[in-house]
């Protein structure tokens, strides 16, 4: 019906979007449907799936008309891209966190720190604009060991619930930012399918609202 | 054929990354187009400019602006004076202006075309060299002028064959004004730029929900990504907005979108109130033209009536840019066409005189032709002395003996 292409990330807002987009009847889709195919079309919209960090690439270069993406992954890699609407799931926190006991721990930030993430732009940013000199450790995986092994002082990442943080002996420091799901769209998808584009917005906008209301219900 | 090379090789032998090479068929198309664009140009009274690939750093950071600067190639002069690659080509020409031709009757009609270069970061699937065509209208302050270099880049890009041409027109001035007469200042009108600027309707909200701001004002800007439509759209956005600044920017626009239905290109065009623009460098209307088969906006242009006075005085200017090698992507995307291929004269021994004789011909009659080097392979034959193939048409090839070729 739209005649857009929308990129859905995987991993842990994969179900969340399938469920908003069934919710504001844009498409009906499942893992079990992308397990077949990589591009499959629904009620007249063509998904993709991708890896999260790959949607704005994908958005900005035009490959997709838009896109489901945390605001974390618009953080670390910021793509010339619409951000039109909150989709409010798949929450998480970005944090800084340092061992138990540690001089981080109990607030002091003297010093230079070493710190592990997995967002190594947003972890540049923060730092400089808290005027900390801090040395960036750039991995992909299993932040927490980076502290717990003593590599690191600190680590900056994101949580949703704090278990992994606790269970790893971690405590918050400080609160980076608040994200969620957002709607992308790309530059010029807005401006020649417009009215394809501000419909798909004010549906997702609208199941979203009644959704987190749910939610809170 | 398998390609030799492994993970751990350099990059292509010899250039650097984050360039490209344009290869036989694509380097000609590409050129062709620009040519294509450049006439059109021409056409409309606009006089080609050629200027140097490299501006001392003050010229260049003029037209970037202090963000961009920092994706300038710069490196130093033998004098110690700090240099750059352009990045762009308006600056280029306004420092003309300026100064040589500073005596030269208004308007100016000025146009260029030629490599611009930014210090972009690898593998973001951006090239750092692109090609970019434009115009620029100098000593001109009112709207016909504006009008004139939209329905030029439109023309430009319909004449270079680039399908679906959609112009969306602008002002600079617009959002600024709403912001003012809504009262904003100071940290939530920074913060609300910022959100705007970031394309970002959702820190746009955020932002107005913690700021007093008219009924009228807040619904503008939180509808920003969808103020779009005809020459009624104009009027809807006035009846909501009570102050003079706003309102003046939409009479403005009013009486540029009648110029452009003049132009007869109103057909394909949009306003947009909400377009997010480098509102510190652009003062008037603004203006994107975009095509269904490119994700990036391939012309973009607009009044800056600040630029000039940075090399001397003060003058009105507008202009706009096509970025070629965005026009190039989407239109290779689409035509599959073959390139035509040159004839080839191919003779026997003893006739290759006469094969080059045939081979200039051809050429004067304006088919390229290429004259082989060696002879044909085989036995002498009486009969015919040279061969021409076209691959391309639908003539394979025609025999002449050596009388008709003499």
């Amino acid at each position: 019906m739209s005649g857009l292409r929308l990129a859905m990330p995987a991993g842990a807002l994969f179900d969340g979007a399938c469920e908003l987009l069934a919710a504001a009847g844009v498409a009906r889709v499942s893992e079990a449907v992308f397990a077949r195919a990589l591009m499959i079309e629904d009620n007249g919209t063509t998904l993709i799936k991708v890896r999260p960090t790959d949607i704005p690439v994908y958005v900005e270069m035009g490959a997709a008309d838009c896109g489901i993406a945390g605001k974390d992954v618009l953080w670390e890699s910021p793509r010339e891209c619409y951000e039109l609407v909150d989709l409010r799931f798949g929450s998480c926190r970005m944090v800084l966190a340092a061992p138990e006991g540690s001089p981080l721990a109990r607030g002091d930030w003297s010093g230079s720190l070493r710190v592990a993430t997995k967002y190594p732009e947003s972890a540049r940013r923060y730092f400089a604009g808290l005027s900390v000199t801090a040395e960036i450790i750039r991995l992909h995986g299993s932040i927490e060991l980076a502290a717990i092994t003593g590599m690191a002082d600190a680590v900056f990442d994101i949580t949703a619930t704090g278990t992994t943080l606790r269970a790893n002996r971690l405590v918050e420091v400080a609160e980076a930012g608040r994200s969620t799901a957002r709607l992308v769209v790309n530059h010029a998808a807005l401006k020649t399918k417009s009215d394809a584009v501000n419909a798909l917005a004010a549906a997702l906008r609208l199941a979203a609202a009644s959704h987190s209301d749910e939610g809170a219900a | 054929m398998p390609v030799s090379g492994d993970v751990r090789g350099a990059p292509a032998r010899g250039r650097a990354a984050g360039f490209s090479d344009w290869l036989p068929g694509a380097a000609a198309r590409r050129r062709d187009l620009v040519d294509a664009f450049v006439a059109t140009f021409e056409s409309w009274g606009y006089s080609l400019v050629a200027t140097p690939l490299v501006e001392p750093l003050d010229t260049v950071a003029a037209g970037v602006g202090t963000r961009g600067e920092s994706r300038l190639f710069r490196f130093m002069d033998a004098d110690g004076t700090m240099l750059a690659l352009v990045g762009e080509r308006t600056v280029s020409v306004a420092r003309v202006v300026a100064t040589q031709l500073q005596r030269a009757p208004l308007p100016l009609r000025l146009c260029y075309a030629g490599p611009v270069l930014r210090h972009t970061a690898l593998l973001n699937g951006r090239r750092r060299e692109a090609l970019q065509a434009g115009c620029e209208l100098v000593g001109a302050a009112g709207v016909a002028a504006d009008a004139e270099c939209i329905a030029l880049a439109a023309e430009a890009l319909v004449r270079g064959g680039v399908p679906g041409v959609q112009i969306d027109v602008g002002h600079a001035d617009f959002i600024p004004a709403v912001l003012d007469s809504a009262g904003l200042d100071g940290e939530s009108r920074r913060a609300v730029l910022d959100a705007l600027r970031g394309r970002d309707l959702v820190a746009v909200e955020a932002a107005l929900e913690t700021t007093e701001v008219g009924e009228a004002e807040r619904r503008l800007l939180l509808a920003f990504p969808t103020l779009r439509g005809g020459r009624d759209l104009l009027d809807t956005a006035a009846l909501d907005l009570p102050h003079a600044r706003p309102r003046a920017v939409l009479d403005q626009l009013a009486r540029l979108w009648d110029l452009l239905e003049g132009h007869r290109v109103t057909g394909v065009a949009h306003l947009d109130l909400g377009a997010v623009r480098d509102w510190d460098y652009y003062t008037g209307p603004t203006f994107e033209v975009f095509s269904i088969d490119s994700g990036f906006p391939l012309a973009t242009g607009g009044r800056y009536d600040g630029l000039l006075a940075n090399f001397g005085p003060e003058l009105p200017a507008t202009g706009f840019v096509l970025h070629v090698d965005r026009c190039f992507d989407a239109l290779e995307r689409r035509s599959a066409a073959a390139p035509p291929s040159p004839a080839r004269v191919a003779w026997r021994a003893g006739a290759q005189g006469e094969a080059l004789h045939l081979a200039s011909t051809l050429r004067q009659r304006g088919v390229a032709a290429i004259c082989d080097l060696d002879p044909l392979e085989g036995e002498p034959d009486d009969d015919v002395a040279a061969v021409v193939a076209f691959s391309g048409g639908d003539l394979v090839s025609i025999a002449w003996t050596r009388e008709q070729l003499a």
